[in-house]
C-alpha cells in the first residue's frame, strides 16, 4: 500500500488553491457586468481576459485537479497495489502549477486564440497533453501492477476519460497548427464544439463518476447495487455524449443532418445518466444518516442531484423550440454552473474531503468550517441557477419578440447584481474550504468540530 | 473487463465519433465563398487578432439567426460567409448586440469614442472600456469592426463617407447654414407635422428618461452638445440651442430621431424606440432645450388619451 499519498495530497492542495484564485476571477468579472468602469480600463482585468481566465482555471485548476486527487487515492486501493511512481505523480503536480500560472499570465497579456475551452496558446497546449499523458501512464501502469484482477467502474471511467481527453484536446486545439490552433470557417465550429462538449463529457463527467462510484458503497457500506448497470451506464456515456456536441450549433448553418443527431442523441442521453443515477441512488437507498455523517460524502450526494437537474435540463435545451429562448443568453451560464460547480465542483470537494481524513488518518481540521463550506456553495450555485435563469429568460423572450440588446440590459441589471453578490458567497467558500484544506494537512489544531 | 478493453474500446468508439460528426463534415461543407464574401485587408486582419485578445467573442456573436430583429438581422447566416475565418468567431453569447452585420452601421468617430468608453455614445452600455488600447490599435480594431458585413458593409460604408463629407462642410459653414443643410434632408411632409401630442408633465418624465438613457452621453445633461462623446465626435453632436427659431418641428425631430444622421454620429433609433418614446423624447428636447415646442398642435381627432 502506498503510504505517502503525495500526489493524491498535491493535487488536493493544487486545487483548493486554483479554486480560490478561479472564483476570484469569475467574481471580478461577474463584478465588471455590473460596474463596467470600476476597475478603471486595465488590460488584462478587462472581462474578456478574466473571463477566458477564470473558465480554464476552473476546469483545469480546480474541478480536474480535485478529481484527480481522488483518484490517485483510490486506484492504489481499489488495486491493491502501490501507486507506479509517487515521483512521477510529484513531478506531474509541480509541473501541473506552472502550467497553471503559465495560462493565467498568457491568458492575461491577451495571447489567446479566441476558441472557447481552448483559449490557450500552443506552448500550454502541449504542456496539457504532456501532462495527461503523463498521469495515463502513472494510472495505468498502477494498473498494469495490480493484485486484484477485477477491475471495478471507476477505475475504467478514469482510465477512458483521461486517454480520450488526451486525444481529444489535442484535437479540438488543433495542435498541428501551432499558430492559430484552428480550422478555417464553419469545420472549425464544429470541431471547436465537438471538443467543448467533450470537456464535460469526456473529462468531467467520467472523472466525477468515477469518484461518486467509489465513495458511496464505501460511506454507504454497502455493496454497489448493480454492476451490469455501470457497465451499461459506461458504454453508454462514451458512445452518446461524445458525437452531440453540435447541439451548440443549432442556430448556424451546419448540416441538418449534424443537427438531428445532435438532438436526438440529446434525448439519448437520458440513458447514461439515468442509469448511473438509478445505480447510485438505489445503493445509498435508506443510507441518508452515513451521507450526512462524512461531509465528503455529503457533497458527492448533492453532486449527483445537480447531475440529474443539469443533464435533464441539458436534454431540453437541446430541443430547437427551446433553444429559440434559452440560446445566446444566461440561462446557458445558469446551466454552464449547475454542470461544472454544482455537479462536477461538488464531486471534486467530496472527494477531496473524504480522502484528505483518510490519508491523514485524523478527522478534518474543521467540520463546520466544510459544512459552511458547502451551504456557501450550494446556495452560491442554486442562487445562481435562478437568477441567470431569470435574467435569461428576459433576454430571450424580449428578443425574440424584437427588443433590442441595449434596452434589456436595464432590465436585467438587478440580476447581474445579486449574481455578483452570490459570487462573493462562492468566492468565500472556496477560501474556507483552501483555509480548511491547509490545516487539515499541515497543522491540525484547534478546528471546531 | 480488462484495461485493454477499455482503453481500446473507448479510443475505438472515439475514432467513429469523430469520422461521423468531425471528419465528414469537414470533408463535406462547402467552402464556395457566398455572395456576400470577400478578403480582409491586413489592417482588418489586424483588427481581427485585438478583437481576438481582448475576448470581444465572449459577448458579441457573428451568427444571424432567422428569427432576430436586432442589429445585423437583415442577413441571415450562410457558412459561406464565413470561408476564411480562422478561427471562426461564431460566440456563444449576446452580452452586446450580434455583430456579424456591424460595419457601417456607424462611422469611425462613433466607433473611437464608443470604444474609449462605450457609456459616452451609450449610457447603460456595459461594455469594457478599451482606452487601454490606445488611438492606433483603436484604429485597427475599427477597420475590423467596420468590415464585418463584407461587400454588404463595404456599401454602407461608402453611404458614411459620403455623407460624413457633406455633413462636415455643412457644420463647418456655422450653425444658420448647418441647420438649413439638416433640414432639407427631412423629408418634406415630416417638416410641416407638428406633434400631435400635447406637452403633460408625465410625457416630460419619460421623455427626460429616455434622453438620459439614449442621448445625454453625445448631447450633454444641458442639450449644448457637450457629452463626453463630444471630443471624439465631428462633426460634433448638435448643440440644441442652435435650432431656435430656425423652422424646428416636430415631424423633423421625429424624423431624425427614427432615421439617424447617417455619416454623423447620430444614430437611428427606429430599433429601439417606439412611436410614443421617439415623441415624447423629441418633445423633452423642444421644450427644454429648444424652448420652442409645437407638441399638440398637430390637428386631427383628439387620441382616446388626451386631456
Ligand atoms: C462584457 C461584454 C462585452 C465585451 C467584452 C465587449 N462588448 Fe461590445 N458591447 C457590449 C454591449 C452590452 C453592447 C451594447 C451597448 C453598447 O453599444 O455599448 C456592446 C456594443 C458594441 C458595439 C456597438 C454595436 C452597435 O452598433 O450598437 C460594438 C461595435 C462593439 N460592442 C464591439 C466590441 C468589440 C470590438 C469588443 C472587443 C474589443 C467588445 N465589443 C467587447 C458588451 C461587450
Ligand atoms: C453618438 C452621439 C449621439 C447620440 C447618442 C445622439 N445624437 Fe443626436 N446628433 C448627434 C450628431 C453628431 C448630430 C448631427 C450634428 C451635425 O450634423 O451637426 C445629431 C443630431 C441630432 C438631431 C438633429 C436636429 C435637427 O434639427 O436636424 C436631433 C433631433 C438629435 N440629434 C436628437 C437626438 C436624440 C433625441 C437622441 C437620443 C435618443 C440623440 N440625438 C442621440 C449625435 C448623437
Ligand atoms: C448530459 C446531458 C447534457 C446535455 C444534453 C447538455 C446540453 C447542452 C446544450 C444543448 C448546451 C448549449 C446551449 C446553448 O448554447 O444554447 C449546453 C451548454 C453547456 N453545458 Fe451542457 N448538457 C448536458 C450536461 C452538462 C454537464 C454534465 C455539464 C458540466 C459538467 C455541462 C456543461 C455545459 C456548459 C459549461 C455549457 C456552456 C457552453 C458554452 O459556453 O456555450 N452540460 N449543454
Amino acid at each position: 500500500m502506498s503510504e505517502n499519498n503525495k500526489t493524491a495530497l498535491g493535487f488536493c492542495l493544487t486545487s483548493s488553491f486554483w479554486m480560490v484564485v478561479a472564483t476570484l476571477a469569475g467574481l471580478l468579472a461577474a463584478t465588471k457586468l455590473v460596474a463596467p468602469d470600476l476597475m478603471g480600463s486595465i488590460s488584462w482585468l478587462t472581462f474578456g481576459r478574466l473571463r477566458p481566465i477564470h473558465i480554464n482555471l476552473v476546469l483545469f485548476g480546480f474541478v480536474t485537479p480535485g478529481l484527480l486527487s481522488a483518484a490517485f487515492y483510490y486506484f492504489p486501493r481499489l488495486l491493491k497495489t502501490d501507486l507506479f511512481s509517487e515521483k512521477l505523480g510529484v513531478i506531474t503536480i509541480v509541473l501541473w502549477n506552472i502550467f497553471l500560472v503559465f495560462a493565467t499570465v498568457t491568458l492575461g497579456l491577451g495571447q489567446t486564440q479566441g476558441r472557447e475551452y481552448a483559449e490557450m496558446i500552443w506552448p500550454v497546449d502541449i504542456m496539457v497533453a504532456v501532462l495527461f499523458i503523463m498521469v495515463f501512464v502513472n494510472l495505468t501502469m498502477t494498473v498494469a501492477n495490480r493484485k486484484e484482477s477485477l477491475l471495478y467502474v471507476s477505475i475504467w471511467y478514469v482510465c477512458a476519460g483521461i486517454v480520450l481527453t488526451a486525444v481529444t484536446y489535442a484535437l479540438g486545439n488543433v495542435i498541428w497548427q501551432p499558430d492559430t490552433g484552428a480550422l478555417k470557417g464553419i469545420p472549425d465550429a464544429i470541431l471547436l464544439w465537438f471538443y467543448g462538449h467533450n470537456v464535460f463529457g469526456l473529462l468531467l463527467t467520467p472523472l466525477s463518476l468515477g469518484v461518486a462510484y467509489y465513495v458511496i458503497p464505501r460511506s454507504c457500506k454497502t455493496p454497489l447495487y448493480s454492476h451490469t448497470l455501470s457497465l451499461l451506464g459506461f458504454w453508454s456515456l462514451l458512445v452518446v455524449y461524445t458525437h452531440i456536441g453540435t447541439h451548440h450549433l443549432l442556430q448556424v448553418p451546419v448540416p441538418t443532418w449534424l443537427k438531428v443527431i445532435s438532438i436526438v442523441d440529446s434525448m439519448g442521453m437520458v440513458i447514461p445518466v439515468m442509469i448511473f443515477l438509478i445505480n447510485i441512488w438505489y445503493t445509498a437507498k435508506g443510507k441518508f444518516a452515513e451521507i450526512h455523517g462524512d461531509i465528503g460524502t455529503k457533497f458527492i450526494f448533492v453532486g449527483t442531484i445537480m447531475y440529474f437537474f443539469v443533464s435533464i435540463q441539458g436534454s431540453m435545451m437541446a430541443l430547437p423550440q427551446v433553444q429559440r429562448i434559452t440560446h445566446f443568453n444566461n440561462w446557458v451560464v445558469g446551466h454552464a454552473h449547475i454542470g461544472v460547480l454544482g455537479f462536477a465542483g461538488m464531486m471534486a470537494l467530496g472527494g477531496m474531503y473524504y480522502v484528505v481524513p483518510h490519508i491523514t488518518g485524523r478527522p478534518l481540521f474543521s467540520r463546520l468550517l466544510a459544512d459552511l463550506q458547502y451551504w456557501l456553495i450550494l446556495i452560491g450555485v442554486i442562487g445562481f441557477t435562478v437568477v441567470l435563469t431569470i435574467a435569461g429568460l428576459i433576454q430571450g423572450n424580449g428578443w425574440l419578440n424584437g427588443e433590442t440588446v441595449y434596452r434589456i440590459l436595464a432590465e436585467i441589471h438587478v440580476y447581474n447584481v445579486i449574481r455578483a453578490s452570490l459570487g462573493v458567497m462562492i468566492f468565500f467558500g472556496a477560501v474556507i474550504g483552501l483555509y480548511n484544506i491547509l490545516r487539515s494537512i499541515f497543522v491540525r489544531s484547534g478546528g471546531v468540530q | 473487463m480488462t484495461p485493454r478493453i477499455v482503453v481500446i474500446g473507448s479510443l475505438l468508439i472515439l475514432a467513429a465519433v469523430v469520422l461521423v460528426v468531425v471528419a465528414l463534415p469537414f470533408y463535406t461543407v462547402s467552402d464556395a465563398p457566398s455572395e456576400i464574401y470577400r478578403q480582409r485587408t491586413d489592417e482588418e486582419l489586424a483588427g481581427k487578432q485585438i478583437y481576438i485578445a481582448n475576448g470581444c467573442v465572449y459577448c458579441h456573436s457573428q451568427s444571424i439567426r432567422t428569427i432576430d430583429w436586432g442589429l445585423g438581422a437583415e442577413r441571415i447566416a450562410q457558412s459561406g460567409d464565413y470561408i476564411d475565418d480562422h478561427p471562426i468567431l461564431l460566440g456563444s453569447a449576446r452580452t452586446g448586440p450580434d455583430l456579424s452585420q456591424e460595419g457601417g452601421e456607424h462611422p469611425d468617430d462613433w466607433h473611437m469614442a464608443h470604444f474609449k468608453n462605450p457609456r459616452t455614445t451609450r449610457p447603460n452600455s456595459i461594455m469594457p472600456p478599451f482606452l487601454f488600447l490606445g488611438e492606433e490599435n483603436i484604429k485597427k480594431l475599427t477597420a475590423y469592426v467596420q468590415s464585418l458585413g463584407m461587400i454588404m458593409a463595404d456599401k454602407r460604408i461608402a453611404r458614411q463617407r459620403k455623407w460624413k463629407e457633406l455633413s462636415t462642410a455643412a457644420f463647418e459653414a456655422g450653425p444658420e447654414v448647418n441647420v438649413k443643410w439638416l433640414h432639407s434632408h427631412v423629408p418634406e411632409p415630416w417638416q410641416k407635422i407638428a406633434n400631435p401630442y400635447p406637452t403633460t408633465p408625465g410625457a416630460l418624465a419619460r421623455g427626460h428618461k429616455i434622453y438620459q438613457d439614449f442621448c445625454m452621453g453625445c448631447h450633454g445633461p444641458v442639450g449644448d452638445g457637450m457629452g463626453p462623446a463630444q471630443p471624439d465626435l465631428y462633426p460634433p453632436p448638435l448643440n440644441f440651442t442652435i435650432l431656435k427659431d430656425r423652422g424646428i418641428s416636430g415631424g423633423i425631430l421625429y424624423y431624425q430621431i427614427m432615421n439617424g444622421i447617417t455619416g454623423t454620429a447620430m444614430p437611428y433609433f427606429k430599433k429601439e424606440l417606439e412611436s410614443e418614446k421617439i415623441w415624447e423624447v423629441g418633445d423633452y428636447v423642444a421644450v427644454y432645450f429648444i424652448n420652442e415646442s409645437d407638441a399638440g398642435q398637430g390637428g386631427g381627432i383628439d387620441a382616446a388619451f388626451e386631456n
